[in-house]
């Protein structure tokens, strides 16, 4: 195996200094694509809901689908990261802060959303003078917010290390600002045996603390819907299967985002093949178990009980979204298995695009959980129109979601101008260890 | 080659399903154009205090969906079986529903007093035509309220009018006899109408009326298949004072203001851990800090 430069810092050096004029554009991109979505949020402000598909009968669309989405990807990130952090796992380094960078800025992303969803904005904060703890919605805000907190303190403790290797490079030419805040940042962490055993400590129980908050809290957005009598939610097993479901996505983004960064920054000295079928693995065993027991689990129970109302939605899913059952359920299932189950398809490349595919079923996914049921209700709603009974997203909410997808990008992007995206303190270590066994 | 693979599959996967009806997308809705529509009209009667209650309900059914059709113009007229006379035309409401109340008195009636009704929507280039018929003789119930011997005594009389439009008695008939409540009528006895057309129960004491004892007591002839839905009203003031009280302690349950102590002992729980464990890693972080300044070189 090639040898690593003895600093990876200078590696990484270029990505913080400057950035191309590729980079800008990509910025300015992003930055259109938001103002995009300002205007459609405008125009929602403005005339209300009617300018969105969501009608009495159909009252979560896209929106909904976004928030569920962009909780799984951060939940996925802090599962991933936190396991990989408590079991030392010997690959992790590289990886391991674009895990953690999903878990944050996703997590800041997915409930804009569901604010998107309110009608009176202006009444929000009754969420909080008369919410009800009952209420699972209630449980969602309170969890989603101790989760934010507990991920930037997770994130942060991993961050020490680095930050202080920053303010101690005196070949890093940033502006004095910069070099302020990194010494501000770092606490004054200077890797004494007593600060580095604090700073294990705490990120041992950090590490701990989000894989556990992860699966609490997607459970309680998973019962949001199970807790409901409506078809097709109200399933024992709804919890286990989002967090499984998150976890399936968020491995998929990963490897979207080790790929583009791999790409950019030129890092293939530090993000190699190992890294994409390793995570590829994740992807394949949590696909498996999606796909194999509880996709499968709950559609044959929901199938051989032949109530009404699940019927319904079985023949709903099989012929007006068939195509999206069918990505979901069969290709975003089925094609992990086969390209990072058979070793002659194992190629980066391949992995990548499997989880370009994967993260589209699993948007689709949530489409089809949120969607059809609500096509589907049980009781004949009010007033009801011919226009209102299916459901069609409109600009604004591609718009918004457009925005939303651009709003990742651009914290990422953001995020890897601050700090490097590979923590280079890590490497440092590795590289010894290396060269002793040399 | 694998490169190609992978190429041809995802692009092969985003394209057909680009292509395909699928409800992301607005070819769902032409599709729908293309299923038949029917219109159906449904017409019920309610002959009560000298009036005539015609409800007609018009919906479409699309497919699986049944709805209701919003103005929509419902032609409603009467006949004797030779002439027809118009009662009214009405438009639909958001529920689909015409009502029309028009006097019992001056209905076009056959030689056994039979009025046919029949409610009509013509359709239009959208939803094709529909109608629906009805015939019932014209019947009246009085209600009457009496003590007898401590017992509170409910009668009911029961008439009908006859080809020179006199009131003559229904015998025979069975008179279901209902309390309203806050969501439907609750049933508190039945009534057989002797050859006279008159019948008589015992009027329950439990009834809880409004803070003044008040109840509306209904009697009702229902589904018959010469007068139809007959019903007759008056109110007593035969019931228990109703008295609104506030439970002194509100009961901790899923749907009451409080919520149960083991959900609050739950979350308050798990709060307290996670934060306790916040806490304690901002305190590390704190006593890192702190460190840095005892290690600092003095010179």
């Amino acid at each position: 195996m090639e040898l690593q430069p003895k600093n990876p810092l200078r590696d990484f050096a270029p990505q913080l200094e400057r950035t191309s004029f590729q980079g800008y554009a990509w910025i300015v991109f992003l930055l259109a694509v938001i103002g995009l979505g300002v205007y459609a949020f405008l125009q929602q402000v403005i005339k209300g809901h009617e300018v969105t598909g969501m009608r009495d009968n159909v009252v979560w669309g896209v929106y909904i689908v976004n928030f569920i989405f962009f909780m799984g990807v951060s939940y996925a990130g802090a599962l991933i990261s936190g396991t990989l952090h408590l079991f030392k796992t010997a690959w992790r380094k590289p990886i391991i802060r674009m895990a953690e960078f999903i878990t944050i800025i996703a997590l800041l992303i997915g409930p804009c959303f569901i604010l998107l969803c309110i009608g009176r904005l202006d009444q929000l904060h009754y969420l909080v003078l008369f919410g009800r703890i009952q209420s699972p919605i209630t449980w969602d805000v309170i969890a989603i917010s101790t989760d934010i907190f507990g991920c930037f303190i997770f994130l942060y403790l991993s961050l020490l290390r680095d930050l202080a290797t920053l303010r101690d490079d005196e070949l890093l030419r940033l502006p004095n600002w910069r070099k302020k805040l990194y010494k501000t940042l770092a606490l004054g962490y200077t890797g004494t045996p007593e600060q580095q055993q604090r700073l294990n400590r705490a990120t041992d129980i950090m590490a701990a603390m989000v894989i556990s908050i992860a699966i609490i809290v997607y459970s309680v957005l998973a019962w949001i819907f199970s807790v409901t009598l409506q078809p097709g939610w109200h399933s024992t097993i709804f919890g286990p299967y989002f967090v499984i479901a998150a976890v399936y996505s968020g491995s998929a983004v990963l490897i979207i985002c080790m790929w583009v960064f791999r790409k950019v920054y030129h890092l293939e000295d530090y993000i190699t093949k190992k890294h994409f079928v390793a995570v590829g693995v994740i992807m394949l065993v949590l696909a498996a178990a999606f796909f194999g027991y509880f996709t499968f689990s709950d559609y044959l129970t929901k199938w051989y009980g032949s109530e009404k109302n699940d019927e319904l939605l079985i023949q709903l899913l099989f012929k007006e979204f068939y195509w999206p059952f069918i990505i979901s359920n069969y290709i975003g299932v089925l094609l992990p298995l086969l390209v990072v189950g058979i070793a002659k398809f194992r190629t980066i490349t391949n992995i990548t695009l499997t989880s370009v595919v994967v993260v589209i079923a699993l948007w689709l996914n949530r489409y089809i959980i949120v969607v059809p049921t609500l096509e589907s209700p049980y009781l004949p709603i009010q007033d009801s129109r011919p226009e209102w009974l299916n459901y069609s997203a409109t600009w604004v909410e591609w718009s918004l979601t457009a925005a939303g997808v651009a709003i990742f990008c651009l914290l990422f992007t953001l995020a890897s101008k601050f700090i490097t995206i590979v923590p280079v303190t890590g490497l440092q270590k590795e590289e010894k260890k290396e060269d002793i066994l040399v | 080659m694998k490169r190609v693979f992978a190429f041809v599959l995802f692009f092969g996967t985003l394209i057909s399903a680009a292509f395909q009806p699928m409800n992301l997308f607005a070819e769902e809705k032409a599709d729908s154009a293309n299923i038949p529509v029917e219109s159906r009209l449904a017409l019920n009667y309610l002959c009560a205090n000298d009036s005539i209650i015609l409800t007609a309900t018009l919906s479409i059914k699309r497919g699986e969906a049944t709805l209701a059709l919003e103005n929509a113009l419902v032609e409603l007229t009467a006949s004797d079986g030779t002439n027809s006379t118009l009662l009214g035309k009405v438009k639909t409401d958001q529920e689909g529903i015409a009502v029309l109340k028009i006097a019992a008195a001056g209905l076009p009636a056959n030689m056994d007093g039979t009025v046919a009704y029949s409610a009509t929507f013509t359709g239009n280039s959208k939803y094709p035509g529909a109608d629906a018929s009805f015939s019932a003789k014209l019947a009246k119930i009085r209600l009457f309220f009496s003590i007898e011997d401590s017992l509170r005594i409910l009668k009911v009389t029961a008439t009908q009018k006859n080809a020179k439009n006199e009131e003559v008695a229904i015998p025979k008939e069975t008179v279901l006899i209902y309390v309203p409540r806050l969501f439907s009528f609750l049933k508190i006895g039945e009534i057989t109408l002797d050859e006279n057309g008159t019948g008589t129960m015992e009027f329950p004491k439990e009834i809880v009326g409004d803070t003044l004892g008040n109840l509306v007591v209904v009697a009702n002839i229902e589904e018959n298949d010469q007068f139809g839905f007959v019903q007759g009203r008056n109110t007593i003031n035969w019931g228990v004072h109703k008295q609104y009280y506030k439970a002194e302690v509100p009961s901790r349950e899923l749907w009451t203001p409080i919520a149960p102590m083991w959900m609050i002992i739950t979350l308050l729980v798990m709060l307290a851990g996670v934060w306790a464990h916040y806490m304690y890693a901002v305190y590390e972080l704190v006593m890192i800090k702190k460190l840095s300044k005892k290690d600092k070189p003095l010179f």
